[in-house]
């Protein structure tokens, strides 16, 4: 695990230094007299993020924001969504505690991630009150979502192991490239609900941490500090480019699980709301846990 | 002198600087800052380490292509035509990004209320206040005092007690430094 | 000074020991690196620490504390043998360099080095450095003065320059640097136990001389003494007069100490503060006039019969200051004095008005002299005007006639007319040295910005060496040498000071009877002006063109000698190198030396190394600094730099608390700071807080509001028993202490 991390933090330094010798800020030229700032022996991680900031981060988000959905406004006309009967037997399948959790983090997801997006585009808003209140909300509903994260990581840790049958279901990408209805063997919850998972737990936990760095800017993390040998100011600019990158994936997944519940799969959205489960649809995408469920007479 | 207007900058001779704090306790005073609000710095690497003991004070430098321009999400940067970096209070929402970017630590950032939340950046003016009323109330209450719009030094350079810090056009502070440095080799 | 600080761009080398000026000098300090810059000046620094000046040093030797005078008879040892001195120079204006010769032999390299600390290659490479490329000047400061041996350390520093020939020279000479604003003018002033203003000493002669100056009767001023023979004595000095109060060692005085008026004085800050407390806690009345709390106010517990008096700034007030190269600078009142306080001035008038003596006090304002007699000339004064002329009439052995208030007015108001390095005036100026720096003997001399110079007649700053110790000593004359001429001087080589009796001989003059009539004893004392008139025609100095003595007959060592210091790290030393005798009488009271120094081998019990230093942000006490937030967050706390092998022996990790132990018993808890400007054998500390005493926080002494921003122990409490043995300036600089986690 050390390993890779060093890997990545030297391909991190390795693409800087590159970057440093090109440009007259950060080159020899301007900088004579000023090692700077408790930046001797760190890393310099300050050209990447400004290379990274200026250039791409932006147009990234701004791909994914408007190319995300449009691949699922394509999969919508041409694929179209899955119908189930809503009439049929129900499983209940999430209790309350499960849905409040949800919910919960839900609702934090819903402003974060559109305050997120103003600020990456603060300037298309011109600034002022109303960005530096999209940032505010974006620093006071990550504490919601920072109560739940755990317990939501823990009633779901089981159901989100990976095992044989996800590599099945992504050779397929989960049968949702097809009209057809098919039986896609999987447990309670598929492969890409599992990819989900992990991204909103882990790439959660991440955000919450790299966005602290960010928002208190002099929260001391000695630990990190001695494990990294990284200077306050270049943890506080490894938070940023994490949480920029990390951003990339949750709002990825993000969108793609709201198509998902609302669109794709007509009407899943309220087995979240109710706790109850179509027969139908368990049957059909989630064969695995049919069968198990069936054995138990569940149904 | 060429045609093109002159590039303000500053520089700080370490051969030269002390760490008496003058210019740090000035910039405070003319621009009325909150204590923990240090326009001006200054630091001394390998503090009584023989040899290698070194002083000097830092602030924005006035970057030719700032990076905190760069990255400000909400473009609250601009740059004048003499070359200081300058931005727009009203328009900042205290991000951290310019302090991210910047090299040299100048991004300042004032505690604004409960919960560690950060206010508006404050940052090195060279003096020369912000895109509001020259000289106006409102200008010196966000920004500080604007020198340069009466004519007077930066007040960091102007305190200076060893004439370490120098401040001007690019081209007249590097020929005093050039001079600086011809003079000490005479003996050497 | 002998310099100005302008004239460091012509030295070759300069040597500061002793002296942190880029801490304690900024302004001066910029003269040193901008010599560097100009003309390669080479800069060495000897101190016991590493400090922000050393850092800018070419050459830095780690000196152990109090032992300067072993360091320069090392160097003095070296260029003796190599035939490095100005042999002429010497010969021809020194006195008894041959004593001092015989002293430096015994200080070979090895044993310098073995008492200093320093290594035997950097001292022959510093003395190398330092007297191979003349002019060369030295630079000290507290450093040097502060320390049981200070005055032989002010001594063997100038006796180095002259062994060298730099004295009296553009880049040569001594920068004895002032640590605040006025020091020089103060002492030029004679703010002191142990003189009249202007070194005029306590003598009869001086009481009768100031007396007419003053216009008030002799008799009068005796009638002022308990008895007559007080007026003769020291009083208490500063550093001892607590010892007035609580009487434990013995005093000489005609009763204990009763009441302290603390006027723009920080006596924190001086050592002993445990016992500066009992005697502030002792005494009948405090009264502290002041524009901050002074932090006695604060220091002592008593309730009653305290009163603190709110007295201006310098921007509240109007006149003269001295700065450290003796130029003297005008300052103007900017506003008048803010609230109920008032100016340093008022308070005098009302406290002499109050005591029935105001009108003798202020007489002196209302007198000049008409014909050569000082004579009442109105019926009212103006401040300060008139008591800068007081001043000028009055204060002839240094050289104030010529410091005028016009004159002093217009090169305050003309800055823009004088050269900032040189100190020449232009234009209008022209001929005029800014600030007159003293010796400025009348009204058209331009001032001496650099002492001793012999190519420069003296109405342009020119002299020779004082003629103020005799005209010979053992059968030896102490006149300078027939080729000693001073610049445009009618008489040859040496000549003795001026008086009245032998002006007619040595100037070859005939005074007439009038002039007889009017003239005073001798130049200092010459109201008349009379003697520096004849002067001046004969392109003669008035205080003669003397030798300049190496050995002083009247102290306890005439040659300097290494003394080890009264706490020192080294028994082995003490034993060769012990210190004075016990003193039983200096000032007004006994000091011990020798008996405190062999008590026991202190080093056993405390054996790390107390070094003193400043912190650039706050000065003295630092109450005034304090009081400022931006200044305060520089040093928010009370700190001791220490080595982190030192520290982590005891335990005590960077920013741990720690209790520091001195020999006599007292104590400070401070934060700990690792650092590596101090090696594992010393720790350093800052004497600029108050506010904690032993441990114990004051803050509830503070009159309500008045609280700095930052308090902290004083260093003070801890510095080790020592005074010189002349001036009884504390021991600040080398003691012993020990050091535990608290």
């Amino acid at each position: 695990m050390r390993k890779y991390i060093y890997l990545i933090i030297g391909a991190l330094c390795l693409a800087s230094a590159v970057y440093a010798n090109e440009s007259q800020i950060w080159g020899e030229m301007r900088i004579q007299n000023i090692l700077g700032y408790g930046q001797e022996e760190s890393w310099k991680l300050g050209p990447l993020f400004t290379m990274l900031q200026s250039q791409y981060f932006a147009w990234i988000f701004l791909g994914v924001l408007l190319g995300v959905p449009a691949v699922f406004f394509m999969h919508y006309k041409i694929v179209g969504p899955k119908v189930f009967p809503h009439s049929e037997k129900k499983y209940y399948a999430f209790n309350l505690y499960n849905r409040i959790i949800h919910q919960v983090a839900a609702v934090s997801f819903l402003v974060i991630v559109p305050t997120g997006f103003i600020i990456v585009f603060g300037d298309f808003f011109g600034g002022g009150t109303l960005v530096r209140m999209a940032k505010n909300l974006h620093g006071i509903f990550t504490i919601p979502f920072t109560i739940v994260v755990i317990p939501m990581a823990l009633m779901w840790l089981k159901e989100a192991l990976f095992n044989l049958d996800d590599v099945k279901w992504f050779l397929i990408l989960g049968g949702y490239l097809s009209k057809e209805k098919q039986i896609i063997h999987a447990s309670q919850f598929n492969a890409g609900q599992k990819m989900w998972y992990w991204v909103a737990i882990l790439g959660g936990i991440t955000m919450i941490f790299s966005g602290a760095f960010m928002f208190f800017l002099d929260f001391k993390m000695e630990m990190l500090h001695n494990l990294t040998g990284m200077s306050q100011i270049d943890l506080l600019r490894a938070a940023a480019i994490l949480h920029n990158v990390m951003g990339f994936a949750v709002v990825a997944l993000f969108i793609t699980h709201v198509y998902m519940s609302m669109f794709a799969i007509k009407g899943a959205v309220h087995s979240i709301i109710t706790g109850y489960v179509e027969e139908e649809e368990v049957k059909f995408l989630h064969n695995k846990w049919y069968k198990k469920l069936k054995d138990q007479g569940k149904f | 002198m060429s045609n093109e207007m002159a590039r303000m900058k500053f520089y700080c001779d370490d051969h030269r600087c002390i760490e008496c704090f003058a210019c740090s306790v000035a910039c405070a005073e003319a621009h009325e800052l909150p204590t923990g609000i240090s326009r001006r710095k200054v630091i001394t690497l390998h503090d009584g380490v023989e040899g290698k003991e070194v002083s000097t004070s830092i602030a924005c430098m006035h970057c030719t292509d700032a990076p905190c321009e760069q990255v400000c999400p909400v473009d609250c940067f601009y740059i004048r035509e003499d070359g200081i970096v300058l931005h727009d209070k009203d328009k900042c929402i205290g991000c951290g990004y310019c302090l991210y970017a910047c090299p040299f630590g100048a991004p300042q950032f004032p505690r604004d209320g409960a919960f560690g939340h950060k206010g508006a950046m404050d940052k090195c003016t060279m003096c020369a206040g912000g895109p509001l009323e020259t000289n106006s109330e409102k200008e010196r209450h966000l920004y500080g005092q604007n020198r340069i719009a009466e004519g007077k030094v930066p007040m960091c350079a102007a305190v200076c007690s060893t004439n370490a810090l120098l401040v001007g056009d690019a081209e007249s502070v590097s020929n005093i430094y050039r001079k600086r440095v011809a003079g000490r080799g005479q003996r050497s | 000074m002998t310099q100005q600080f302008g004239d460091a761009v012509n030295a070759k080398v300069i040597m500061m020991i002793g002296a942190n000026s880029a801490v304690a000098n900024p302004i001066g300090f910029k003269h040193f690196l901008q010599a560097k810059d100009r003309n390669g000046t080479k800069l060495i620094v000897v101190d016991p620490i590493y400090t922000r000046s050393a850092a800018k040093a070419d050459l830095y030797l780690r000196i152990r504390s109090g032992t300067d005078i072993a360091f320069v008879y090392g160097m003095l040892h070296i260029i003796f043998k190599n035939g490095w001195e100005d042999k002429e120079f010497i010969e021809t204006r020194s006195y008894a360099m041959d004593q001092i010769r015989a002293e430096a032999a015994k200080w070979t390299p090895e044993l310098t080095s073995d008492v200093t600390g320093i290594p035997v290659d950097q001292i022959i490479q510093a003395t190398t450095l330092f007297a191979k490329n003349t002019p060369s000047a030295i630079a000290w400061s507290l450093g040097i003065t502060q320390h049981s041996v200070g005055s032989s350390n002010t001594r063997i520093l100038p006796i180095l320059q002259i062994a060298l020939g730099n004295m009296g020279k553009k880049g040569g000479g001594l920068y004895i640097i002032r640590g605040h604003d006025n020091v020089q003018g103060a002492t030029d002033m004679g703010n002191l136990a142990d003189t009249l203003s202007g070194y005029y000493g306590l003598d009869d002669n001086a009481w009768k001389y100031f007396a007419t100056s003053w216009g008030v009767d002799y008799e009068w001023l005796k009638g002022r003494f308990f008895e007559k023979k007080w007026m003769n004595e020291k009083g208490y000095s500063l550093a001892k007069w607590y010892q007035g109060v609580l009487q434990e060692e013995k005093t000489y005085s005609s009763a204990p100490i009763r009441a302290v008026w603390i006027q723009g004085t920080g006596i924190t800050s001086m050592s002993q503060q445990a016992k500066i407390k009992e005697a502030l806690d002792k005494v009948d009345l405090v009264v502290i006039a002041e524009p901050f709390v002074n932090e006695a106010a604060v220091l002592t517990s008593r309730k009653d019969n305290i009163y603190i008096l709110p007295v201006g700034t310098q921007f509240e007030s109007e006149g003269t200051v001295t700065a450290t190269n003796r130029s003297a600078q005008w300052r103007s009142k900017v506003v008048e004095p803010l609230y109920e306080s008032k100016s340093d001035e008022e308070v005098m008038f009302a406290f002499a008005k109050k005591f029935g003596f105001y009108d003798q006090f202020v007489q002196g304002m209302k007198m000049d002299v008409k014909d050569g007699k000082v004579v009442q000339v109105k019926n009212d004064f103006k401040w300060p005007d008139d008591a800068v002329r007081e001043i000028a009439r009055t204060i002839k052995s240094i050289g104030l006639s010529g410091w005028t208030p016009e004159r002093l007015r217009s090169h305050q108001e003309n800055w823009h007319m004088f050269d900032p390095v040189t100190l020449e005036g232009k234009g209008p100026m022209k001929g005029q040295y800014y600030g007159l720096p003293w010796p400025c003997w009348d009204d058209k001399h331009p001032g001496s910005p650099i002492l001793y110079r012999r190519d420069v007649p003296v109405a342009e700053g020119g002299m020779g060496f004082r003629n103020r110790f005799g005209l010979e000593h053992n059968g030896v004359s102490q006149l300078a040498d027939k080729s000693v001429t001073v610049a445009g001087s009618k008489i040859e080589g040496g000549y003795p000071q001026l008086t009245k009796e032998n002006i007619e001989k040595v100037l070859g003059i005939t005074l007439t009877e009038a002039e007889k009539a009017q003239m005073g004893g001798s130049w200092a004392m010459d109201f008349s002006g009379l003697i520096q008139q004849k002067a001046r025609e004969a392109g003669v100095c008035v205080y003669g063109n003397a030798k300049a003595r190496t050995i002083v007959w009247e102290f306890p060592d005439p040659v300097p000698l290494h003394r080890e210091p009264i706490h020192s790290p080294r028994w082995d030393l003490v034993q060769k190198f012990p210190t004075y005798d016990d003193q039983p009488k200096n000032f007004r009271v006994e000091t011990k030396f020798k008996s405190e120094q062999q008590k026991q081998d202190w080093s056993k019990e405390f054996p790390i190394m107390l070094v003193s230093m400043r912190v650039v942000n706050l000065s003295g006490a630092g109450m005034l600094e304090r009081t400022s937030k931006y200044l305060s967050a520089i040093t928010p706390e009370m700190f001791a730099n220490i080595h982190p092998d030192l520290a982590l022996k005891h335990g005590i990790r960077d920013r741990d608390m720690m209790w520091i132990h001195a020999p006599h018993g007292t104590k400070i808890k401070v934060k700990a700071y690792h650092n590596h400007s101090v090696t594992a054998d010393r720790i350093c500390l800052p004497y600029n807080f108050a506010g904690v005493f032993q441990g114990a926080d004051l803050s509830a002494n503070y009159p309500e509001g008045t609280k700095p921003y930052a308090i902290g122990e004083s260093s003070n409490t801890i510095t080790n028993y020592g005074f010189d043995v002349i001036t009884q300036i504390s021991e600040f600089n080398a003691g012993l202490c020990r050091v535990e986690k608290a």
